[in-house]
């Protein structure tokens, strides 16, 4: 029976050739959604490596700095900010605070990448004062955070992610080795040199600074000690206070910093609202997407109906024919959702042929190949249910064909 | 085109010649639609031996084609009882019927009804793909013996579209009878046939009849046709005249 009705697919293939093409150009579109899901949802169950609770976000823009003196004033700036910080730590409500170039959930990049083996490795980058640790709470799974024995050495310490570990030193252990190779720098412009040696001293699992749904990427974490000349001004702070506080304390805190530094200004943001936001950016284009696209499958799924009851009305001679040579309703059930799922399996095998592509054709790059397969598997699951909940009605209508009365019309 | 001398004849079945194939008692049908009530058929009775070939005749709107039906488990009767093979029709569930008419009957329609879509051998195998363990192979060899029995050795893969009308009912008959079925049911099988190719039609289905003792019932208007068969039943207004 499945011969024949492959056969007859196949030599009605100019009336189902169009549904063949319906049901690719939907596989393509549910597997683009699908595939964004999936990343996504591969993406969240990574592990974060900070904890975001109870932490403020507190940008510092010094605007004292009138562009040409700035080298020179950095002392006094860097100064001016251990007084800033001061001035929060001293607040009760505050469990911790420090300095950094980046918060998790800030938009822009400090980006570096590095020759391996002729391969460049890239990764982002971040600046902290020590006390970084406590107000974020990372978890250093292997070697050490910074502390006082990098203060005065000949070398840049560093913490690093699992992933940049993993794409720069493969299986070693990364702790004590260099991260930069001060030999293999004859390809990068002079002002790129690096002249330290950049130690990494510890690792983090991970540490994804946009958030749960952002991709694994090798994140590098350099210590700012505030002391050394090359030292740079952090740009934000990092606020933890107790569990409880409330936005009333925002005020106050304002207060006293424009008291410390009446040139500079400040905002303070909840790193919480800075996560919805930043999660916003990830989850709206796709819902919108997502949206779309189940509008398209429900047009899908009615013309489906549509053209296989308008095929069934067509065949009642057939239907009613196979019926007098002793077929049972439930096989001409069978035959028609048969036929379907044939027709299905033509739409969906070239859809997967054609996806498959992509990642050679680098485009949706970003899924792993886990990623990608699973996708496929979820968009052919839903292709062939949408078919099948559509072939349902016209089935059951091909088994109501009389044959006697399908006959007797000419 | 072949004679029926070249037909390969079936194994003939040892039946005795008494027994009987097709049973009506007091059959009646009335179709009901929303207003109207038609009386089809009234108190029809009617005994065809195995190997008997008769024929049915009657203005057009007499019930010839709803007695076919009802003979053929294709329409369900409004009373009296039907018996195929000695066996009687007491349940009428789909499946019931469905095996009987795979089993017993074969149809052949004056309009042919085959599958534009499907081969000839193709739409010769239709009844056996609904009768259980038999393979494709075998499938494929019964189907051509068929198409042999009626004379149509070529154009086996072509299209029923790309054959005369008279190929096309050959094709019909070698479908009805693919399955060795004991009943023949024909509802004018050379209605849209020309004198020449009725003929033929009419030759193949009185050897089958004759050689191979399959029990025939067409429906004809054709009185030169009716002539060779073995007894004319005519039907008036539903009822059986004589
Ligand atoms: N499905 C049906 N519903 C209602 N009435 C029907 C139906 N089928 C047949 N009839 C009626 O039953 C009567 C017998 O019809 P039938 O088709 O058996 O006639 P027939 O002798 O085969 O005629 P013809 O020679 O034109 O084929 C007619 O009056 C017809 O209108
Ligand atoms: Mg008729």
């Amino acid at each position: 029976m499945f011969k024949h009705i492959c056969k007859l697919v196949w030599n009605r293939k100019r009336v189902n050739f169009l549904i063949i093409l319906e049901i690719f150009i939907s596989f393509l579109v549910m597997f683009s959604v699908i595939v964004l899901t999936v990343y996504y949802a591969d993406n969240y169950r990574q592990p974060l490596g900070f904890d975001y609770q109870n932490v403020w976000y507190l940008q510092v823009e010094a605007i004292e700095k009138s562009g040409t003196a700035e080298k020179q004033d950095r002392p006094q700036q860097i100064e001016k900010f251990k007084r800033v910080m001061a001035a929060v730590r001293e607040f009760g409500e505050v469990e911790a605070v420090a300095g950094a170039q980046y918060l998790p959930y800030m938009n822009g990049n400090w980006s570096s990448c590095n020759d391996v083996n002729g391969k460049p490795v890239c990764y982002w980058a971040n600046a902290v004062t020590d006390d970084y640790r406590d107000v974020m709470r990372i978890n250093i799974v292997r070697g050490r955070w910074f502390g006082k024995e990098d203060d005065g050495a000949n070398y840049k310490p560093l913490i690093i992610n699992r992933q940049l570990a993993k794409e720069r030193f493969g299986n070693e252990d990364p702790i004590g080795k260099a991260l930069n190779q001060l030999d293999k720098q004859d390809s990068l412009p002079e002002g790129k040199r690096a002249r330290v040696e950049e130690r990494v001293v510890g690792m983090v699992d991970d540490f994804r600074k946009n958030g749960e749904f952002a991709e694994l990427k090798g994140y590098a974490i350099y210590r700012n000690s505030l002391r050394e000349a090359d030292d740079r001004l952090p740009r934000v702070l990092g606020v933890r206070v107790h569990p409880g506080v409330t936005a009333a304390f925002e005020e106050k805190l304002l207060k006293r910093l424009q008291n410390e530094a009446s040139d500079w200004s400040f905002t303070i943001k909840p790193l919480t609202q800075m996560r919805e936001e930043m999660h916003q950016q990830s989850i709206v284009p796709l819902t919108a997407f997502a949206v779309v696209a189940g509008f398209l499958m429900l047009m899908v799924g009615l013309g489906l109906i549509g053209v296989l009851w308008q095929s069934v009305t067509q065949r009642t001679k057939e239907i009613g024919l196979r019926r007098a040579k002793g077929a049972t309703k439930q096989r001409i059930y069978r035959q028609i959702l048969g036929e379907l799922l044939v027709i299905t399996t033509c739409g969906a095998l070239i859809g997967t042929l054609v996806v498959v592509q992509f990642p050679l054709l680098d485009f949706l790059g970003f899924a792993t190949p886990k990623v990608y397969a699973y996708a496929i598997v979820i968009s052919l699951l839903l292709i062939y249910a949408l078919t099948a909940v559509c072939g349902l009605y016209p089935s059951w209508l091909a088994t109501k064909v009389h044959p006697a009365e399908a006959l007797h019309y000419e | 085109m072949a004679t029926p001398s070249a037909v390969i004849a079936r194994p003939v079945n040892s039946q005795p010649q008494e027994q009987i194939m097709i049973q009506l008692e007091g059959v009646e049908k009335v179709y009901r639609t929303e207003r109207i009530e038609t009386v089809a058929l009234t108190n029809i009775n009617l005994a065809v031996r195995a190997g008997e070939f008769i024929s049915i005749m009657g203005p057009s709107g007499s019930g010839k084609s709803t007695l076919l039906n009802v003979i053929g488990l294709l329409d369900v009767p409004s009373g009296g009882k039907v018996a195929i093979n000695n066996r009687p029709i007491t349940s009428y569930s789909d499946r019931n019927l469905a095996l009987v008419r795979n089993e017993e009957i074969g149809f052949i329609f004056q309009t042919f009804h085959l599958i534009n879509d499907l081969s000839v051998v193709d739409n010769v195998e239709i009844p056996l793909l609904y009768r259980k363990g038999i393979s494709g192979a075998e499938r494929r060899k019964m189907a051509l013996q068929a198409l042999d029995r009626v004379g149509l050795h070529a154009r086996v893969h072509h299209f029923p579209n790309q054959l005369s009308g008279g190929q096309q009912q050959r094709v019909a008959i070698a479908r009805a009878i693919v399955g060795n079925p004991r009943i023949l049911l024909a509802d004018e099988p050379t209605g849209n046939l020309d004198s020449q190719m009725g003929d033929e039609i009419m030759d193949v289905l009185k050897h089958l009849s004759e050689q191979e003792k399959t029990t025939v019932v067409m429906v004809t208007h054709d009185p030169r046709q009716a002539d060779k068969t073995e007894r004319i039943v005519r039907l008036f207004d539903g009822r059986q005249v004589n």
